[in-house]
């Protein structure tokens, strides 16, 4: 069964990066489950989960938020791959809170990153998907958890 | 006796005969050294009076030279002097060995006495200083007048010295020989005092050995033990340590200690330090308490133990990444006693994480398992037609909740707005669960609503609030998905003739086949059911509250065959939440209606019927009906209204409250009424359908809703 403290410890690695790198806290919206095949924007980090739990935790945003954040850390450069860099980053806040609340439960991977593509999700019986919106000045993100 | 008691004996029977023999050895140096002094000066003695022996002669025989040189006028000189001599070393070396303290011998004394004889003799002629001759011309040389009486002094001292030479020298010698058998003697003793030496010598060197070669073998033990013991305390998984008597803990404690409390600096750290932080104080006092209890003499150790407050302790400590984790220890004491009462107190800690969550884990299986029993009972007794349908609509609920969750939202008003939206939805899937007295769907449902109806009270609405909504969400969507399978193994199970067609209309029982098809997720919702099916639940939910409520009322039911299909959900969910308002507000208890001179058995009754505009639906309970001033009160109360709004109502506006959202008469929720949705929620869907609904009362004889609908499209009813 998977407990709001572990759904909240990724909320809140996600939340504390925005508040730490732009010095501007982001706040989340209503969760809600995943039905059908994930939904993701431009650019996506990912940590795949062992252990205890199985399964993946993505951070999904779209490249106009990804844009003001990168001008929000007085970063000059836009391009593609620092597009990429700042959503693994991302997800290695929210492997680097996962670690320190789970401790050795959890396995948890190298963030990978992906761009406009659908993270492959493992299909296992009891698999739990949650989708919770990241909304963040007028733009908004998804932090998908799919663990079992 | 102990191991340790019989090393210690041994060691002291070592260390006593060491001592012994040191003594011994002490006193055989001390008597030897005293034989070698008298050995010494016995020696020294022989030696003087082995060198005496010859004196005698010697002056006498000097006496003679002496004589002669005389009588022949010889020069005298070198034989006064000798005999001078000779004398004086006699004279000087028998004093010597008479002053020595410890001799004494007769012979010394006999020889002594002899020698002082001697003096008047010898005397006079050692004296002698004078010219013994005169040179004359006539008659050469001749004696002169000194040296005639010196030479009669010679010729007397030298007849005495005859006579007595001999007896001196044998005295001399006799007291030599006794000096050397003394001497003998001594030796002989000293020989036996160093043979007795070397023995103590060897007896001691020999115990050295053995002490040592014990020692060692003792000490080889005891590092053996100590290495045992380390190891063991090293290996250990369970937390060991002595407290002493001010609670503080000794200087030897096992490793698992540092993993379970993630420090190592136990020697002398007090208990109170030890859980400081890591429990609340309340638990802190209490263990404190109990630490002291156990130093008490009177203190029964097994009642001590069914009174451990530590039997289970939850802690919080950090889990080395920065981070915090729970573990369940239990701590067990044991009292150590000595000759003076308890001297420690011995402490066994144990990481129990793991029992405890196994117990739990099982503990949660085996309600789920109850539950799962309870639900395939009650399954048992619906009808796995409409079993499946309220499995369909309640998915759809459900997913229209996630669907209302789903909506952005970033404000509060934004976020409440949703919980109104939730509420309406669950609270029709409960009343559904109920009516089909579907306990743990319901009561899931419930605490659902509970967690909606804590969210509404909050100043500020945050995403962060809905996030037990959501797992709370998928957790009933799992249950659903589990009664599902369930349904589809009872029919399994029963295994009924319904694979034949023809046995499917006419059986009374459980038509298996429909079910098994039914129990497969639909994926759409039917559009059309009948309400006739719904008599039966209706009847169970009335039963299932009337002992909810200890209520007693009759369920009269007539046309429901006649509803059409559009109308069929809406008729239902409105009977579902009017069968509950009737028996939680309406009906009164049994004692009550006694008081009131009414039939303790109530009525309610629900008649369908077809009229010339449409249909109409009269619900009618004979119970309490509505005292209008307890409305306006319950609305002031619940802020739909204020008083002065209340005090300007008329009987109609009043009545109309019925029909508010969040609304309702009760205090406290339950699982029936008290939320204030429900016949909101009817009169919407009344509303929706273009119909009409209206409400009469009597307070103290009845409450009637009448329920006005337009005809059906009958065009797309079709009856399953």
């Amino acid at each position: 069964m998977l407990y709001e403290q572990e759904l909240k410890t990724f909320v809140e690695g996600t939340t504390n990066f925005f508040e730490v790198a732009a010095q501007q806290p982001a706040s989340i919206g209503s969760p809600y489950l995943m039905e059908g095949s994930p939904s993701v924007h431009e650019y996506t980090g990912i940590i795949n989960i062992s252990g205890k739990r199985e399964g993946v935790v993505y951070f999904t945003a779209p490249k106009a938020m990804l844009t003001v954040l990168l001008m929000k850390m007085q970063e000059n450069d836009f391009s593609h791959e620092t597009m990429r860099d700042l959503v693994g980053e991302v997800a290695n806040t929210i492997s680097g809170n996962a670690r320190r609340d789970f401790g050795r439960d959890f396995v948890i991977s190298v963030p990978s990153v992906v761009s406009g593509e659908k993270p492959s999700v493992p299909n296992r019986p009891g698999m739990r998907s949650f989708i919770i919106p990241i909304n963040w000045r007028s733009h908004s993100a998804k932090l998908v958890v799919a663990l079992a | 006796m102990s191991l340790a008691g019989t090393v210690r004996r041994r060691q002291l029977v070592t260390a006593g005969i060491g001592t012994a023999l040191t003594l011994v050895m002490g006193a055989v140096l001390i008597m030897g050294f005293r034989l070698a002094t008298t050995m010494r000066a016995n020696i020294t003695a022989l030696q003087s009076a082995s060198s005496l022996q010859n004196y005698p002669e010697e002056i006498s025989h000097q006496l003679n030279t002496l004589r002669d040189r005389l009588e022949v006028r010889a020069y005298s000189g070198q034989a006064l002097a000798d005999l001078q001599n000779s004398v004086k070393h006699f004279d000087q070396e028998l004093r010597q060995i008479n002053a020595a303290g410890d001799m004494d011998s007769p012979q010394l004394q006999r020889a002594l006495l002899l020698w002082h004889q001697y003096a008047p003799v010898i005397d006079p002629v050692i004296a002698f200083s004078g010219q013994p001759y005169v040179d004359s011309d006539s008659s050469g040389s001749s004696l002169s007048r000194e040296g005639r009486q010196h030479y009669a002094e010679v010729k007397r001292a030298q007849l005495f010295a005859a006579d007595n030479a001999r007896p001196l020298q044998t005295q001399l010698a006799s007291l030599a020989g006794s000096l050397q058998r003394a001497s003998s003697d001594a030796a002989a003793q000293l020989r036996t005092l160093l043979l007795a030496g070397v023995l103590a010598a060897l007896v001691l060197a020999a115990a050295a050995v053995y002490f040592q070669v014990t020692r060692a073998r003792h000490e080889r033990a005891a590092r053996d033990a100590q290495e045992q013991t380390r190891d063991i305390l090293k290996t250990v998984r369970e937390g060991f340590f002595l407290l002493d008597a001010n609670y503080r803990i000794g200087s030897v404690w096992s490793e698992a200690l540092t993993r379970m409390f993630s420090r190592s600096d136990f020697a002398g750290l007090s208990f109170e330090d030890l859980l400081q932080g890591l429990v609340p104080a309340a638990t802190l006092t209490t263990a404190m308490k109990y630490i002291k209890l156990l130093w008490g003499d009177r203190a029964h150790e097994n009642l001590m133990k069914s009174i451990n407050p530590l039997g289970q302790l939850e802690i919080t400590m950090d889990n080395g990444h920065g981070g915090k984790e729970t573990r369940f220890l239990q701590f067990d004491f044991h009292r150590v006693m000595g000759p003076e009462g308890v001297r420690h107190v011995l402490c066994s800690v144990g990481d129990i994480t793991s029992s405890v969550l196994l117990a739990r884990e099982l503990h949660d299986s085996q309600e789920n398992a109850n539950q799962q029993l309870d639900m395939m009972l009650g399954m048992m007794h619906v009808d796995p037609l409409q079993l499946v349908s309220f499995l369909d609509t309640a998915e759809t609920g459900l997913k229209l909740v996630n669907t209302i969750l789903r909506e952005p939202a970033r404000t509060d008003a934004e976020f409440r707005k949703k919980l109104t939206g939730l509420f309406r939805e669950l609270h029709s899937i409960k009343g559904e669960a109920s009516a089909l007295n579907l306990k743990s769907i319901a009561s899931r449902v419930h605490a659902l609503e509970d967690m909606v109806s804590e969210c509404k009270k909050r100043a500020e609405l945050s995403g962060n609030d809905f996030l037990p909504l959501v797992l709370k969400l998928d957790e009933l969507l799992a249950h659903l998905r589990n009664v599902r399978e369930m349904a589809a193994r009872l029919t399994a199970i029963k295994d009924t003739p319904a694979a034949h067609p023809d046995t499917l209309s006419t059986s009374t029982t459980m038509p298996a086949a429909k079910l098994a098809v039914a129990a497969a997720p639909a994926p759409e919702r039917p559009a059309v059911r009948s309400v006739e099916d719904l008599t039966p639940a209706l009847q169970s939910m009335a039963e299932r509250l009337a002992q909810d409520h200890a209520k007693r009322f009759r369920l009269s039911m007539s046309g429901l065959a006649e509803v059409p299909a559009p109308y069929s959900a809406t008729i239902k969910d409105c009977l579902i939440q009017m069968l509950r308002n009737a028996a939680v507000h309406g009906i009164e208890a049994p004692d009550v209606r006694r008081a009131n001179t009414k039939d303790t058995l109530g009525v309610v009754r629900v008649d369908f019927r077809k009229t010339s505009e449409g249909y109409e639906l009269v619900f009618e309970d004979d119970g309490a009906g509505i005292a209008p001033e307890a409305l306006r009160s319950a609305a002031v109360r619940k802020q739909l209204i204020t008083e002065d709004e209340a005090a300007a109502m008329d009987t109609r506006a009043t009545m109309a409250l019925i029909f508010r959202p969040g609304f309702s008469t009760q205090e406290g929720v339950s699982m029936d009424a008290g939320r204030g949705v429900g016949m909101d929620v009817v009169a919407r869907s009344v509303y929706a359908l273009g119909g009409k609904i209206g409400v009469s009362t009597h307070p103290g004889r009845f409450t009637r809703f009448k329920i006005a609908l337009p005809p059906a499209d009958v065009s797309s009813t079709a009856v399953a």
